[in-house]
């Protein structure tokens, strides 16, 4: 093939050219770690990328609704502790007073449960974040209303709440609480932390009966009727720690698996969109080299011409 | 015989002869870097020879003609491929256009506005993707409280920022387009200037070739870098006319008649601001196949009004999709009846106006007055991964990752196309510069060669003029 002036030179600039062009790229990968960055570079990489990404992000979400259950199966424990050690009292009082019959040591115990259903109703009208923990998704008033009479005794306790229990999504389609009712006495869902009709709990009006016999003096129906009661909502309360120990321990297992996924998809996603380095630098090199030994044999042939040698 | 004299005419023809032979050897080293150039040979013929006694005898040499080197039939692939070259690479730039304009890239290294994508090590996405994802985790996060004046501000402001990227993706789509039409007129008015001057060129090449035997080599070397510069621009075919002019025709319409332009391109609009080609006298529209005029119409109407309108039908959909959940919903207050966007499509979305000046109206609640629901929210975040009719069984993600990457391979076949174009072009410029390219080694050689022979002729009339002297000098 006949080689003219502006062959050689037309050629030469079109390999530079590939060469930076080349460079350029390698250059970037090394850069940004990443083989591809714009859809035009892998479309079909971009567009499983892309699709994971948005899963990561949605397994993020996921992560942080099961922390905020966490957070308040966390606050309701500590709300059923304090109710069981009430409970516990109860109890102990509605043993304690079966063998005494002086009107003022009943009296006495009388007040005791007074202040202990007070305490009670305080408890269970704990908010958390500024919503009420107990009040399903009625949380916007107190759950528990009590009345008073005019001596200051707890006449009755009602539920303003409802026994939808507040829950989010911990997977696709996949719903969790870590709420608690306080009251559920429609025979089905989720049991009730102080009144549930299945198990035959209702905390506050047992309290109640137990503060008016005590005051009454009716030591008889302590023993027959309120002890049986308060035992229901012993075993109710220990239920509900049941309950929410095993819902603790189900968000921590589907924290871990949605932790593990998002690993395998990080790794997922560095193999579609990570460069392999040594290679993307050995080649970068192979490419200098190239460059540098186009620019070399360049120069000196463009260089000479028959003009050299003419005089 | 020729004789004395004879001889000396002989010897200054051969001067002359010679001495072109060196001018045309200066003019080709003069254009070794025209592009447009063809090199030039001296074409050196034996001059008319005699009957003599002893047998014909020749009289030197003369210069027959001066011919450039060209091969035509490259000239005219050449200029076939620079329309597809032409095409390409205005699809390329305008498809790239469009795909900064989605703004959509993969950043591994980059943290997301809530450090989140860092986090999960997967990296960041930027784009309409990153903001759906955003909106559909606020509508998440919301429903862990749905009472929370916090978080509804959340979502609404995610809300907003998926709208905005889908109004800004959508205008900057809208400019492109309409940059595209401008560059569709700017293309036109390029080719029209570029047929005036073959026009022009056929007028001076049929004078001169006329007023004088041989052919206008300059001259048709500028014509043939000018077909080729039209050629990038509209693919048109050319016809041998008279006095070697060519005629150019575009689409059956003839553009170019020997000196004559009969017509011209135009752009005009089609209907609904869409900007077409026609002729500009017989106003019959120009379907152009190749070009640069072609490239822009097929990525202007193809892959870019497909994106634009994918994501407007995306964004469509998400509205009423949206809409339709967030309607059955009460707010804090237990307000109903507010919808969470306005808007049609990926043009005009908004988040309304009226949440966004009470968050509280925003209705995830399921049930008036119950605040703590938050049934309606969850519905709008279940959206996510609900695979839509509307959009062939896909989710709103999947079908935006889609039309990404529908845009990415657009993109990646007209690279590939380009770049074995270029392998084309530069092989078929390779074989016609192997052909027509002036080569200074050739030109310098060819200079030395006719400077001897000019040397040599000059010592034959020397000799001519001694032995004439000699004569001469006979008789005392």
């Amino acid at each position: 093939m006949r080689v003219t002036s502006n062959s050689f030179p037309t050629a030469l600039i079109n390999q530079l050219g590939d060469l930076t062009t080349r460079q350029a790229k390698l250059q970037n990968q090394a850069a940004t770690g990443q083989r591809i960055q714009l859809p035009e570079d892998d479309p079909k990489a971009m567009r499983r990328v892309l699709d994971m990404q948005t899963e990561a992000r949605s397994i993020d979400q996921y992560q942080r609704n099961i922390e905020r259950q966490q957070e308040a199966a966390t606050a309701s424990y500590t709300v059923m502790k304090s109710l069981k050690t009430i409970s516990d009292r109860a109890n102990e009082i509605a043993t304690l007073a079966d063998g005494l019959d002086s009107p003022q040591q009943l009296a006495i115990y009388a007040n005791e449960v007074t202040e202990l259903i007070k305490h009670g109703i305080q408890l269970v009208n704990t908010t958390h974040r500024g919503d009420y923990l107990f009040g399903g998704t009625r949380n916007n008033t107190a759950p528990f209303v009590a009345s008073y009479s005019d001596d200051g005794q707890v006449t009755s306790v009602v539920y303003a709440g409802n026994d939808s229990l507040p829950e989010s999504e911990i997977g696709d389609n996949v719903k969790s609480s870590g709420h608690t009712l306080g009251e559920n006495n429609s025979g089905s869902g989720p049991r009730g932390l102080i009144t549930d009709s299945r198990s035959g709990a209702d905390l506050f009006a047992h309290l109640i009966s137990l503060q008016n016999h005590l005051r009454a003096g009716d030591t008889n129906a302590v023993a027959n009727t309120d002890r049986a009661a308060l035992q229901r909502d012993e075993e109710n309360l220990i239920y509900h720690y049941g309950l929410n120990g095993a819902t603790q321990s189900r968000l921590d297992v589907t924290l871990s698996l949605l932790k593990e996924r998002n690993f395998s998809l990080s790794s997922e996603v560095s193999k579609e969109v990570d460069a392999d380095l040594a290679q993307t630098l050995v080649r970068l090199n192979e490419t200098q080299n190239a460059y540098q030994a186009a620019l070399q044999s360049g120069g000196s042939i463009l260089g000479m011409s028959l003009l050299d040698y003419m005089r | 015989m020729l004789g004395l004299f004879g001889t000396l005419n002989m010897g200054s023809r051969s001067l002359s002869t010679q001495r072109t032979g060196i001018e045309l050897a200066g003019h080709n080293m003069a254009n070794a870097n025209n592009p447009a150039y063809s090199r030039q040979r001296v074409s050196v013929e034996t001059a008319g020879a005699f009957a003599t006694t002893q047998g014909i005898q020749g009289t030197g040499a003369d210069v027959g003609a001066i011919k450039r080197i060209r091969n035509e039939l490259l000239d005219d692939q050449i200029a076939r491929e620079g329309s597809v070259s032409g095409s390409l690479l205005a699809q390329q730039q305008a498809l790239k256009y469009a795909q900064a304009n989605l703004g959509q890239q993969i950043d591994r290294l980059a943290t997301g506005a809530e450090g989140s994508a860092a986090a999960n090590g997967t990296g960041t996405q930027h784009g309409i993707a990153e903001a759906l994802a955003d909106m559909f985790n606020s509508f998440q996060s919301l429903s862990t409280q749905p009472t929370s004046e916090v978080e509804r501000k959340i979502v609404l402001d995610k809300g907003a920022s998926l709208a905005n990227r889908f109004n800004q993706t959508d205008q900057r789509l809208s400019a492109l387009r309409s940059s595209l039409d401008s560059n569709l007129e700017v293309d036109a008015k390029s080719a029209n200037t570029i047929m005036s001057e073959v026009a022009r060129l056929n007028d001076r090449i049929s004078t001169a070739e006329l007023l004088s035997e041989g052919t206008a080599n300059d001259l048709r070397d500028a014509r043939t870098a000018k077909l080729e510069e039209l050629a990038a621009l509209v693919k048109f075919e050319v016809s041998e006319g008279d006095g070697g002019a060519v005629n150019i025709s575009i689409d059956g319409t003839i553009m170019v008649s020997g000196s004559q332009t009969l017509d011209q391109i135009e752009t005009y609009d089609a209907g609904g601001g869409q900007m077409m080609l026609r002729a500009k006298n017989s106003t019959s529209p120009l379907n152009v196949m190749g070009g640069s005029l072609h490239g822009i119409i097929t990525a202007r109407d193809g892959e870019i009004a497909e994106l634009q309108t994918d994501l407007r039908a995306l964004a469509g959909l998400l509205i009423t999709e949206v809409n339709a959940i967030h309607a059955n919903g009460y707010g804090l207050d237990g307000s109903s009846g507010n919808p969470f966007f306005t808007g049609n499509d990926a043009s005009d979305i908004q988040v309304n106006r009226t949440l966004v000046d009470d968050p509280r109206l925003l209705q995830a609640s399921g049930e008036a007055g119950v605040t703590g629901d938050n049934s309606v929210i969850v519905g709008m975040a279940q959206l996510q991964t609900k695979q839509q009719a509307g959009l062939d069984g896909q989710t709103f993600s999947q079908r935006y990752t889609q039309i990404v990457a529908s845009l990415g391979e657009s993109i990646s076949e007209v690279n590939f196309q380009v770049v074995d174009q270029g392998v084309v072009e530069k092989m078929l410029k390779g074989q016609r510069d192997s052909i027509s390219g002036v080569s200074l080694d050739e030109e310098m050689t060819d200079l030395i060669k006719y400077q001897k022979a000019f040397e040599a002729s000059a010592r034959l009339i020397t000799t001519v003029d001694e032995m004439l002297d000699t004569v001469v000098n006979l008789i005392r």
